[in-house]
């Protein structure tokens, strides 16, 4: 009778205990998937400033116009270097896909070579133009393909955040875990840090400026800083029209060539 | 100071009980805080251009030092098992503290950039191992045609790869060497897995070096006792002569460690030189001590070290002061493991003379006298008699004696011109041992397990998106390669633009070189840097591209390939100077090289000095100069003796062999003031052929059981493991040897026939 009842205690207090977890699950990824939907505009287009820093200090500044458009499972986007001079006019061009497990499409033209060439690369670890942003990290990352944990809410820079903490499902993914904080009304990640195979901190994301613009919250300023390497990369937009409305052939290989007007 | 000393020696156990309390302090000073330096950068002298600039760009491009791991399987290593051990044992290193995860380099981790008909692909060789045939033959294809890595991490006949780990400076240590070996260890068979490379060279040798000392230095010491027993016939006096070098050697190491300065490779020659020098010190007072008694066999032990001191105090300090200042001309020397060893092998010479002077008459004051084992009469009268029989033998065949010298030294000039210097680490090594083994090993089937690194510095930002410039670095690479076999294989920003280039045509072989324009370069860098490991790009150009590090894999480090190089590479210095372009050199193998050299220059320069130290004080101790050039004869042949024979033998100078000159100055000023004050003492009151015999019985016999017993102890590390200990061992006999023969044979002579001590007596008469 008395190991009866034990047992009912302890299966009431597992399932208790497994039912609360999964409604932290449950407020975790709801937090994400309101980050992941957040409205930003149907298509941009901005100039984009990247300053590359490694740790002597040394600086880099590359300026790129670029465009981008959501398409109903693929966003695509094309970029053109205006400076430094000797890459000027060299062109690149990304389609990612939502579905799963399919590599983006990348084309580059170097007017030098006079040519567009189609890069292929296995590797969503790849960093973006030599910056300490992966190709995944500048894209928007499923929900579905972590696990979120809500680590607990705090103020950062003044705004009420929720800490979130994510793990990634696939074994062999780049990172171990990522932190995001998140601003709680606006649903806008203010700080995200990444943590490597090993656990340790490897790289963090702080967004230094965010506007309204056409009511969309839109981050403008964000640095990213590899901690193990101590290189820094600094993103900022400007000239951002959001909604403007781009042609559907500025995504082709004839607009890639003729460069920006 | 003879006064001083005596009322000193008023208070005999108060001496023996202060110093033994202060030894007992040093040495505690010495337990606690003594450290061995084994990270070789520290020894060199940081504010040297040539290290100065090496650091930087070693800053500036990472170059650092790799362990290499091989693993090789004679059927070739394109089967499921050994792909999947590349990849595991990568995982393995990428995991250790030691090591950072980016820093490991094999067929797991590159990148493979191939060129396809409509552009460009970028892959990892293998995610996990390929199980089908088809799958290995496409790895095994796509490596071939890579010349990246062809070659570089697959041997060319496949059956050999290659893992590179590169680290830190200061992380080598033997406990992370033994986790390397028993981590390559697990995966071993049917694989061989062999360990090399710089860090692991240095590293043992750093180590492996002083482990053997400790093991000799007992023997060493054994044999002396023994000896010094049989020379002395005295176990009191073998004790107190020992006491001074143990006590000597403990308050230098003792001040040392309280300084806080290191114990570098070269300091392991202090306790040599205080061995040397301390014995000398207790055998000429014994030897005087018993000389006496036997001519006063009714003295009572006051009197013995009344005389004792008056004879022998004023030589046992000359002797002292001038190998001490000797030694302080190493102070001349940039570098300054080498500064400190003169500096404190001074402080341990002046340490031994002070205990030479006090302990010893302080012992006999306490414990009595050595109870010799006295010669039978007879034995005591042949031993005087031989002295005398050599004494006229030598002046009788003056003459011959004379032309013998001439011609050894004629020798030993030969013998100098072929002195060469070697930094080399791996040359250090026993031939057959595992460290030597495995790098010829991978010598055999790589580029090279040593590396020189050509720093080139522009005067424009963008000079390596030249083509012009490009082109030159190019040619340079193939020259040098093609004309010295020893150059395994090179590496720069060409080789990443002549792929790009190729890759770009679709893996057309005719674009496999230089692209045309800047603008064409500085796109292809860009494409690179989206599409590969930027990290490697800023190994071989910095940021904006006005300095870029041109690699060559040498398979010796030996400092005659290294030049070799260096003189290929030099050719093209007006070429590149005409593009702005300035040559400079880097990486631990050059360093080695240059602080080798300031070594030696240091060394011929502190030798010089020391020469001239020594005549100068030997002159105005003896105030008349002939007899102070004559006292630095024994000198300049033992040391030239010493660096003839090192180059008829071919063996090379190195930071150790360099500082045996040293000991030649030291054990000959010895020599030379003792003998020299003995010869000055005696003729006084004798006619010249008496003086010669009786300094000869005094100081000669003196001198040559100081040398055996020295060279006794020191021939034992003929058997050390280490060939650098051998290599001491030999040459500090040989110069033992040669110092005693100097002085008791031509410095002797020349004494006789300048008549010195002798011209007044003659115009008198």
């Amino acid at each position: 009778m008395k190991i009866t009842k034990t047992i009912l205690l302890f299966v009431i207090v597992i399932s208790l205990a497994i039912s609360m977890s999964y409604a932290e699950e449950l407020t975790a990824l709801k937090i994400i998937q309101n980050v992941y939907s957040r409205a930003e505009g149907e298509d941009m287009q901005a100039e984009l400033t990247m300053t590359l820093m490694n740790k002597r200090g040394n600086k880099r500044e590359r300026k790129i116009k670029q465009y981008s458009k959501d398409y109903d499972a693929m966003e695509k986007k094309v970029m053109f270097f205006i400076s430094p001079s000797d890459v000027r006019d060299t062109s690149f061009m990304n389609w990612s896909y939502d579905e799963e497990g399919r590599y983006d499409d990348q084309w580059i033209y170097l007017p030098a070579l006079k040519r567009i060439k189609r890069i292929s690369s296995d590797s969503k670890s790849d960093y973006f133009m030599g910056s300490d942003f992966t190709y995944d990290d500048l894209g928007d990352r499923h929900p579905y393909e972590d696990t979120h944990r809500l680590l607990r809410e705090e103020k950062f820079d003044n705004e009420d955040c929720y800490v979130v903490e994510s793990i990634p499902k696939e074994e062999e993914y780049m990172y171990s875990k990522t932190a995001t904080w998140i601003i709680k009304d606006k649903w806008l990640g203010l700080k995200k840090e990444f943590y490597d195979e090993d656990g340790d901190l490897l790289k963090v994301l702080s967004v230094k400026k965010y506007e309204k613009i056409k009511d969309y919250w839109i981050i403008t300023n964000t640095e990213m800083h590899n901690k193990q390497k101590d290189h820094m990369t600094k993103m900022m937009l400007a000239d951002i029209i959001i909604d403007g409305g781009i042609d559907d052939t500025t995504f082709t290989e004839r607009i890639m060539k003729r460069g920006v007007q | 100071m003879e006064k001083i000393i005596n009322k000193l020696l008023k208070l005999p156990s108060l001496i023996l009980v202060i110093v033994l309390i202060t030894s007992v302090g040093f040495f505690k000073v010495m337990k606690s805080n003594s450290r061995m330096e084994t990270d070789l950068d520290k020894y060199m002298p940081q504010n040297h251009p040539a290290f100065m600039y090496s650091n930087q760009a070693e800053e500036w491009f990472s170059i650092r030092d790799g362990i290499i791991i091989a693993i090789e399987k004679s059927e070739g290593i394109y089967n499921p098992q050994t792909i999947e051990k590349v990849k595991n044992l990568t995982k393995s290193l990428q995991k250790m503290k030691e090591i950072k995860k980016d820093d490991v380099t094999s067929l797991y981790t590159a990148d493979n950039i191939i060129g396809t008909e409509d552009g460009m692909d970028v892959k990892a060789f293998f995610k996990n191992a390929p199980e089908t045939d088809a799958k290995l033959q496409k790895l095994r294809n796509n490596v071939r045609s890579n010349e990246m890595v062809f070659g570089r991490l697959v041997s060319n006949d496949e059956t050999v790869t290659i893992i590179i780990a590169e680290i830190e400076d200061d992380v080598f240590s033997q406990e992370f060497y033994q986790r390397i070996l028993k981590l390559s260890k697990q995966y071993e068979g049917p694989e061989k897995l062999y360990v090399a490379g710089r860090p692991i060279v240095e590293g043992t040798m750093a180590y492996l070096g002083p482990r053997d000392m400790k093991r000799m230095v007992p023997i060493v010491i054994l044999v002396i006792i023994l000896v010094l027993l049989i020379v002395l016939r005295s176990i009191k006096s073998t004790f107190f002569t020992l006491l001074v070098v143990l006590f000597s050697t403990i308050w230098t190491f003792g001040l040392m460690a309280a300084f806080g300065i290191p114990i570098y490779a070269v300091s392991t020659m202090i306790p040599v030189m205080l061995i040397a020098i301390g014995v000398a010190d207790g055998i000429h007072l014994y030897s005087h001590l018993h000389l006496f008694m036997i001519g006063n066999p009714s003295a009572t032990k006051k009197e013995a070290i009344k005389d004792l001191i008056h004879g022998m105090g004023k030589p046992v300090i000359m002797t002292s002061v001038t190998t001490s200042v000797g030694f302080i001309s190493l102070l001349t020397s940039q570098v300054y493991p080498i500064k400190y060893f003169g500096l404190f092998t001074a402080f341990g010479v002046m340490v031994a003379m002070v205990f030479s002077l006090l302990l010893i008459p302080a012992g006999i004051m306490v414990f009595g006298l050595p109870g010799w084992k006295t010669d039978s009469k007879n034995t005591a009268r042949k031993k005087v008699d031989l002295a005398a029989l050599y004494t006229r033998k030598i002046v009788k065949h003056k003459y011959l004696t004379m032309m013998l010298t001439i011609i050894v030294i004629i020798i030993a000039l030969t013998g100098i011109r072929k002195v060469w210097i070697n930094s080399s680490f791996l040359d250090k090594f026993e031939k057959d041992s595992d460290i030597v083994l495995t790098d010829k090993f991978i010598n055999a089937n790589f580029g090279g397990t040593s590396s020189l690194n050509v720093i080139l510095d522009g005067k424009d930002l963008n000079t390596f998106k030249s083509p012009a410039v490009l082109e030159v670095i190019d040619k340079l690479q193939m020259n040098v390669v093609n004309n010295n076999v020893m150059v395994g294989n090179s590496f720069s920003l060409a080789d990443y633009l002549k792929r790009m280039n190729k890759v770009m045509h679709a893996d057309d072989e005719k674009f496999n070189r230089i692209p045309e324009s800047s603008d064409l370069v500085a796109q292809y860098l860009l494409l690179y840097e989206m599409s590969g490991d930027p990290d490697n790009l800023w190994k071989v150009v910095n940021y904006d591209y006005k300095k870029a590090n041109l690699t060559f894999q040498l398979k010796s480090d030996n400092s005659k390939v290294l030049n070799e190089t260096i003189a290929l590479i030099e050719k093209y210095r007006p070429e590149f100077k005409e593009l702005g372009v300035e040559i400079n050199y880097a990486g631990s193998g050059y360093k080695s090289l240059v602080f080798t050299d300031l070594i030696l220059q240091g060394q011929i320069t502190s030798v010089i000095l020391a020469l001239l130290i020594v005549v100068i004080l030997i002159s105005f101790m003896f105030k008349k100069l002939i007899v102070g050039l004559i006292g630095a004869v024994p000198i300049v042949i033992t040391t030239m003796i010493n660096f003839g024979i090192m180059g008829l033998l071919g063996i090379p100078l190195s930071t150790t062999t360099a500082l045996i000159s040293s000991i030649a100055i030291g054990i000959g000023i010895d020599y030379a003031i003792h003998f020299i004050e003995r010869y000055k003492i005696y003729s006084k009151d004798n006619d010249k052929e008496t003086t010669c015999r009786l300094t000869m019985s005094h100081s000669g016999r003196a001198i040559i059981f100081n040398a055996v017993v020295v060279i006794a102890g020191f021939l034992v590390l003929l058997f050390s493991a280490f060939p650098p200990n051998r290599m001491l061992g030999a040459l500090v006999s040989l110069n033992m040897f040669t110092s005693f023969l100097g002085t008791v044979s031509i410095m002797f002579l020349l004494m006789y026939m300048s008549n010195v001590y002798f011209k007044r007596k003659k115009e008198i008469k």
